[in-house]
């Protein structure tokens, strides 16, 4: 405990109280606004992050339900006979699963989006529509279709392909688009604190000339002053962090949210991990920020 | 002209200024001064205002570099852009500020603790000599308040006490009596000369001449006359 509260101090998570007041002086209200900006750049992190997970674990799950899918259309007025057959057929196909024939209900509910309830299908020449589920790969197509050509003529095999790919590149984007505003972030907190960096060394800039007067190391300056930004972001982040956590946890259960449930809410723990990880490594941009800022801005003081 | 101020405890030449010259804006301030300060002696350094006082010892403490000529502290010549040794040899010397430059958010104990810190020493080690050192330049009454309200005396003796927590071997004071009373000058005369029979190398500037004929009745020194621009040992009849 002794020595992880050591390296803690030495890295300036933890006040280096063992030696006397803060080097540091305190400073006035503005230095919240350190703390204040690391909670909403953490609180926007875990959002983006859950978000990105959320939008494109869905799409994977899209993508990986219509991999096992597929239909096999038979032209309209193809007779029960016909379809009992090729059910059969299809039953011996190495490859799928199992098939079944679409009631009209089904077909009907199909159809609604485009033709509204209670439209009379009846009239209307649609074709025969078998839910197929397919094993690994799937069946071989090329002699499936041969088969069917001698039982159904013009049974159209749908693997779903031209919905698959889209789904899988907007996976891909949604991701791309998660990690870049993730960047963002990142980018933002660190230029932040080297920010808030930069101008504590100005306003204490008598005070580290004095202590380079009576011999003290830039080291030791830098210590004290990231220590002293870095414990405002960490309280920022945290804070932010734990707030991100609870918006996420208190989403409502039905809607669109409950669609994004499984994914976003790993769980409590899953969610506190996902907290406490954007939190280190907020913590950790600030912490290399600051410490990069203070040894060029001292460098430029010599 | 080179300055020689003779040889005390062995040969150990504390301070040596090789053809140093110096100037602000253009203007030179110092032109060839050459001084070697040997061990344990006791310097003082005057001259009018503006002579360069402050400037040179600056120079020593290394908190300007020279234009022209060469600086050795303790025997090392000094590399210019070599910021570990600086510091290295700032840890030689206790410097007292003519503006005390004593930190205002720390109290008298946490400023006179300092160098301490600095140099990596464990407080809860070195707590009683910070005491017994807050006691010996009378401030113990004072030793919690600020900076800002201590009268120019107190200042005076609190930077005194800073410059020497660390026991360094040369201490060099700016002024040291310029804003306090005479009384209370010679309080830290008395000190100074105190620390110079502990061995340590004393270099002081100052323009008050009754503080050097008062030193010379307590202690063996020597004075340096800063005048044109040029280092002079001043005659005996100060």
């Amino acid at each position: 405990m002794a020595a992880l509260r050591s390296i803690a101090a030495r890295i300036g998570l933890l006040p280096d109280d063992e030696g006397g007041p803060p080097i540091v002086p305190p400073s006035g209200w503005s230095a919240w606004l350190t703390t204040l900006t690391a909670g909403a750049m953490a609180f926007l992190a875990l959002l983006t992050i859950a978000a990105g997970l959320a939008a494109g674990g869905l799409a994977e799950d899209w993508r990986a339900d219509l991999a096992e899918a597929a239909t096999l259309r038979l032209p309209a007025g193809t007779d029960a006979a016909t379809v009992a057959q090729v059910v059969d057929l299809l039953r011996a196909t190495p490859g799928i699963a199992s098939s079944r024939p679409l009631d009209a209900a089904e077909q009907a509910a199909l159809l609604e989006p485009w033709l509204g309830r209670g439209a009379a299908l009846d009239d209307l020449p649609l074709p025969v529509m078998i839910d197929l589920r397919v094993l690994g790969t799937g069946p071989d197509v090329a002699a499936l279709e041969a088969n069917l050509g001698l039982t159904a003529p013009g049974a159209v095999y749908d693997d779903h392909a031209g919905v698959r790919a889209p789904l899988g590149r907007a996976a891909e984007e949604v991701r791309r688009l998660a990690l870049a505003g993730t960047l963002l972030v990142i980018v933002a907190a660190a230029s932040m604190v080297a920010l808030a960096a930069r101008a504590s060394l100005a306003a204490n800039s008598e005070l580290v000339r004095i202590i380079r007067l009576i011999g003290g190391e830039d080291a030791f300056i830098t210590r004290a002053f990231v220590g002293r930004v870095v414990r405002r972001t960490a309280l920022g982040a945290l804070a932010g962090a734990a707030l991100g956590a609870a918006a996420l946890a208190a989403l409502p259960a039905g809607g669109a949210a409950a669609a994004l449930a499984p994914v976003l809410l790993p769980g409590a723990e899953g969610l506190a991990a996902l907290a406490a990880a954007v939190a280190l490594g907020l913590v950790a941009v600030g912490w290399a920020a600051a410490r990069i800022t203070l040894r060029v801005t001292l460098r430029e003081m010599e | 002209m080179q300055v020689l101020t003779g040889v005390l405890n062995g040969n150990l030449t504390v301070i040596s200024l090789d053809r140093i010259s110096f100037g602000y804006d253009g203007r030179a301030t110092l032109e060839g001064v050459e001084v070697t300060i040997p061990a344990g002696s006791f310097h003082f350094l005057t001259g009018p205002s503006g002579a360069g006082k402050t400037t040179l010892l600056k120079l020593i403490h290394l908190e300007h570099r020279p234009h022209k000529g060469s600086i050795a502290l303790f025997g090392e010549n000094i590399a210019p852009s070599d910021a570990a040794q600086r510091t290295r040899l700032r840890r030689r010397i206790g410097v007292v500020f003519q503006d005390f430059r004593l930190i205002d958010h720390m109290s008298v104990a946490d400023n006179i603790a300092l160098p301490l810190r600095l140099q990596g020493k464990p407080m809860a080690t070195h707590r009683e000599d910070v005491t017994e050192l807050v006691e010996w330049v009378g401030l113990t009454e004072r030793a919690d308040a600020l900076p800002r309200t201590l009268s120019a005396g107190e200042k005076q003796r609190a930077a005194i006490a800073r410059a020497v927590i660390t026991s360094p071997e040369l201490i060099i004071a700016d002024e040291p009596t310029g804003n306090i009373d005479a009384e209370m000058g010679m309080r830290i005369l008395r000190l100074l000369v105190e620390l110079n029979r502990l061995g340590k190398t004393v270099l002081v500037a100052t323009h008050d001449l009754g503080l050097i004929r008062a030193a010379k009745s307590l202690v063996q020194a020597r004075t340096l006359r800063l005048s044109e621009r040029r280092l002079l040992l001043a005659a005996s009849e100060l």
